[in-house]
């Protein structure tokens, strides 16, 4: 008997109004497979994962999923699968058990197998504890935890999952894949969308979606092939140059595609196989080359233009002595939201000069503390104190201190790029020839030197990213603050990016970045993870490494969840007898 | 439509509205709150008339006069004067809705029995006050100071509310608007909230189909609205004293008809927008505004122009205003409302259809 197989799409497409989201294509999966679905933010991954789930009918094309039609039989489709969509799938006011009961009747499972399921679930999941909880009080791990046990209630088929693993922390993001796994022993075929490599490298086969075109299909070895040999990774060894010129020397050299700097070595990516000899000729005598891995952004970099080197120029920086160099400073800072403590006694210090990230899952408290330390909400304890100013009052001085760049590029879509230049200029008390050099100069910084003749709100992520970067560095703050900068931003636009927030950085100005994109961290100086409004630990990258007994070269995510469990058995410790 | 999972989603949606206590309270509050302002705020009656009088004469009879507008219920004597431009500056500045002047010599053409003019100057900015005023006021002269005799005797007979209490006329109008202002209000938002928290999508990948979608809100959402309408009525009969003439438990029935409509409006709403606040403002426009405009609430439809008329059997706040008047005022039976009754099943019957068609199983 050869049961239907779960996808075989046809020309299948999408477009919305006359944006073409999902370019036709042609995917079938096999039974049994993890298929990972990578690709950056505005790749088309939510659009094809709905149409692949019968809640969105395509433009063109056919898609049978288990054998019936997406389009005229998807409520045959729907009782057959389970779709765990991005956001919130759950009811706030209901509890855990209320929830999944609600998911298992209307999924039309019988009352018998909904109780010895859900059981099994439950007890999973780890949410046995907790079957009472409203939904809205569970941490974004255990919500995610729950949804992902309302799509298996009804033992689906095949299972869609969009990101999975966003606003989850490492610990848990590692408890949801191992419900997976047991799923998958069971011949469950499951679709993932993913922006996190470590998920791409669990699935069988990955989709590199790019622009709703299907760039590469294959096994993630298949797939990093074409940037195999090409990556390697440069630091300045004993020549006595700074990265900053070591990078200036490589991007004029032909064959470097690409150079990312990070804080303790460059990373090129090649036009072309070269051999690491060869390369190493071509380098400043003295600095220390060695071979590195291929990633699946590499493959995106690939595929772009190379920079070239004018591209990468960047102006001189003055340092900016002022006196005093004090970056940023918390001391027991607490703040509460009714009885929620959003931030709980948080004590860290940023000298200037620092790239400091703040990692951390959704609803950890990132964003909050960033706006008391910004005066824009109470302190309720403990002080903070930046660029030598005191949080507490939120007075001018303090705002003329600061730059702050927020989740949604607070800009105005209404307006040109060059009226949000020049209102945000006078809203910092900046008139005339003033505005007009800070304009000048942050346009410079950030590499804004055309600038379309159009509405921010039809400019691209990646300009919009930097023209929010310069609207908050007109007024030459010496502590900027960036809250997610890069998300919906490509790759090499997210290198370029880094790249200014180093030279700023290198000019004396602290920047804190918070980020639930582990890897973004790896641009940074020093780490600081948090979770549930606590600070779990803070330091280098390999200090916290050294000190949580990991290896020198363990990933941030590895970190993260040590730190994780640390706290955890540290908390029981002291709950314990 | 099965069994077990639209119970499932009257269970969901029950569960939410009983622990959401801001909603429980608006559907609460608020339709009571309305009940209070309007009922005591629109009040048609003409009472307590601000008057002036410009007394010349200054003798008994027209001192006797005077004091019948005092004594009167209609009129409230504010001001006496002898200067016709105090009578005037009180008139600009509405200290006095009405000015009488009584010439000099009024006595004794009173006496001699010939005709004696007395002027009434009456303040038609509000031109309703300014027509009962003078009628009133014509009323009490023609009586002074004795009632005449004519040929002809009118005698005048109101029905069905014989006080002439306009509370009596306000309160069973005051259903038809609060029971199209909140219910739909509420459930307009029930859906939305799904689509923008995004649980939405998940009845859309489950075996739910859109009747069982729709039909399982309405229930909850109607009992919600029948509750509203207990409360609304036992209020408006018991606090305002509202006589009720015709069957209570037709009034019921007709008003249980109305809220499946109105939820029913409310619902799709819901199906056509994508954000609360969308919902909200068109739930407004669409219901509260037109029930007090074209539902013969306060303005009677008739002396409307034929297109507005037209317009009005849009909007089913005037059925069951009819409805509801009829009954309470008139003891109207089955018969008297049936047609009325059968406009707002026929209305229910299409805004359900229509709104599980729109309501589609679909992201976009």
């Amino acid at each position: 008997m050869s049961s239907p197989e779960p996808i075989v799409a046809k020309g299948l497409g999408r477009q919305f109004a006359d944006n073409v989201v999902i370019e036709p294509l042609d995917v079938s999966v096999d039974r049994g497979q993890r298929v990972g679905i990578v690709g950056a933010d505005g790749a088309g991954k939510t659009t094809l994962l709905q149409m692949l789930a019968g809640i969105l009918d395509p433009t063109v094309g056919e898609c049978r999923v288990l054998g019936f039609d997406t389009r005229r039989e998807a409520k045959q489709v729907a009782a057959r699968i389970g779709y765990m969509s991005q956001g919130f799938t759950l009811y706030d006011r209901l509890s855990v058990k209320e929830n999944l009961s609600f998911a298992a009747r209307i999924r039309d499972v019988p009352d018998e197998l909904y109780r010895e399921r859900s059981e099994r679930l439950l007890s999973m999941s780890g949410l046995g504890r907790f079957t009472d909880r409203p939904a809205a009080k569970l941490s974004g791990g255990m919500r995610k935890k729950l949804s992902l046990c309302t799509n298996l209630v009804h033992e689906p088929e095949l299972l869609i999952l969009d990101e999975p693993g966003l606003g989850v922390d490492p610990l848990s993001r590692r408890h949801l894949w191992a419900m997976l796994d047991r799923f998958r022993a069971q011949g469950l075929t499951m679709v993932v969308a993913t922006s996190y490599m470590d998920e791409a490298e669990l699935c069988d086969r990955i989709l590199l979606l790019e622009q709703g075109r299907v760039l590469a299909d294959g096994s993630l070895e298949e797939l990093l092939r074409p940037a195999a040999g090409r990556v390697f990774t440069v630091n300045a060894g004993n020549t006595g140059r700074g990265l900053r010129e070591l990078s200036g020397i490589l991007a004029h050299i032909e064959s470097v595609h690409s150079v990312q700097w990070l804080p303790d070595h460059l990373r090129l990516v090649m036009n072309a196989d070269i051999a690491e000899n060869q390369l190493a000729e071509l380098l400043p005598e003295g600095t220390h080359l060695a071979a590195a891995e291929p990633r699946l952004e590499d493959l995106f970099v690939l595929r772009t233009e190379k920079m070239t080197g004018e591209q990468q120029q960047f102006p001189e920086l003055t340092r900016q002595d002022r006196g005093k160099e004090e970056g940023l400073v918390a001391t027991g800072l607490s703040v509460r939201f009714g009885h929620f403590k959003a931030v709980d006694r948080v004590s860290f210090e940023a000298p200037s000069g620092e790239l400091l990230a703040l990692l951390g899952p959704n609803g950890a408290g990132k964003t909050t503390l960033i706006r008391a330390l910004c005066g824009l909400v109470a302190i309720d304890e403990g002080s903070a104190r930046v660029a030598g100013v005191s949080s507490g009052g939120g007075s001018t001085t303090l705002r003329r201190q600061i730059g702050y760049m927020s989740q949604r590029f607070s800009l105005y879509l209404e307006l040109t790029p060059w009226e949000n230049l020049r209102f945000f200029a006078n809203a910092y008390g900046l008139a005339g020839g003033a505005a007009r050099a800070a304009i000048d100069w942050a346009r410079e910084v950030t590499g804004l030197t055309d600038i379309p003749d159009k509405l921010t709100g039809d400019l691209s992520s990646a300009l919009r990213q930097r023209l929010a970067l310069a609207c908050s560095l007109l007024h030459r703050p010496r502590v900027l603050f960036l809250d997610e900068p890069t998300s919906g931003v490509d790759p090499v636009a997210r290198y370029r990016f880094w790249r200014v927030i180093r030279e700023l950085a290198a000019s004396g100005m602290t920047v804190l970045v918070t980020t639930h994109y582990l890897e973004e961290a790896a641009y940074c100086d020093r780490l600081a993870l948090m979770l549930d409004g606590r600070l779990l630990a803070h330091g280098s990258r390999s200090s916290l490494n050294h000190s949580l007994g990991l290896a020198a070269d363990a990933t941030v995510e590895t970190l993260f969840t040590a730190a994780i469990e640390q706290a955890g058995t540290a908390n029981s410790r002291a709950l314990g007898p | 439509m099965k069994a077990h999972r639209l119970g499932a989603l009257i269970v969901k949606e029950s569960r939410e509205l009983i622990r959401d206590p801001v909603t429980i309270a608006l559907a609460v509050i608020m339709p009571l709150i309305m009940l209070f302002l309007f009922g005591y705020a629109v009040n048609l009656d003409v009472e307590q008339v601000a008057v002036g009088i410009y007394d010349l004469d200054n003798t008994p009879a027209s001192r006797d006069l005077s004091a019948r507008f005092d004594s009167s219920r209609y009129f409230q004597l504010e001001q006496k004067t002898t200067d016709l431009r105090d009578l005037e500056s009180a008139l600009q500045s509405s200290t006095i809705s009405m000015g009488v002047v009584i010439p000099a010599g009024f006595a004794r053409q009173l006496l001699r029995g010939d005709e004696a003019p007395v002027q009434v100057i009456v303040d038609g900015g509000y031109p309703v006050l300014g027509r009962l005023a003078s009628a009133y006021a014509e009323a009490v002269i023609a009586n002074f100071p004795a009632p005449r005799q004519s040929a002809v005797r009118v005698q005048a007979r109101v029905w069905f509310n014989p006080s002439l209490r306009s509370v009596n006329f306000v309160i069973p109008g005051l259903f038809a608007v609060i029971l199209m202002a909140f219910p739909p209000l509420l459930t307009a938002l029930a859906i939305v909230r799904e689509k923008e928290t995004g649980t939405i999508e998940q009845i859309y990948a489950s075996p739910v189909t859109s009747t069982e979608f729709v039909v399982g809100k309405l229930v909850p959402y109607g009992l919600v609205a029948f509750l509203e309408i207990l409360m609304v009525m036992v209020v408006g009969f018991a606090w305002f004293q509202v006589p009720i003439a015709g069957s209570p438990i037709l009034l019921l029935t007709s008003a249980f008809v109305y809220v499946l409509t109105t939820v029913g409006i409310g619902l799709l709403v819901s199906s056509l927008v994508r954000t609360q606040l969308a919902a909200m403002l068109i739930t407004l426009i669409v219901t509260l505004m037109p029930s007090f405009l074209f539902s013969g609430f306060l303005f009677p439809l008739f002396t409307m122009p034929l297109a507005l008329q037209l317009y009005s059997w849009l909007f089913p706040a005037g059925y069951f205003m009819e409805i509801s008047r009829g009954i309470v005022l008139k003891s109207a039976g089955l018969e008297a409302v049936l047609p009325n009754l059968m406009m707002l099943i026929v209305y229910t019957v299409l805004v359900f259809v229509f709104a599980a068609w729109r309501m589609k199983q679909k992201v976009a």
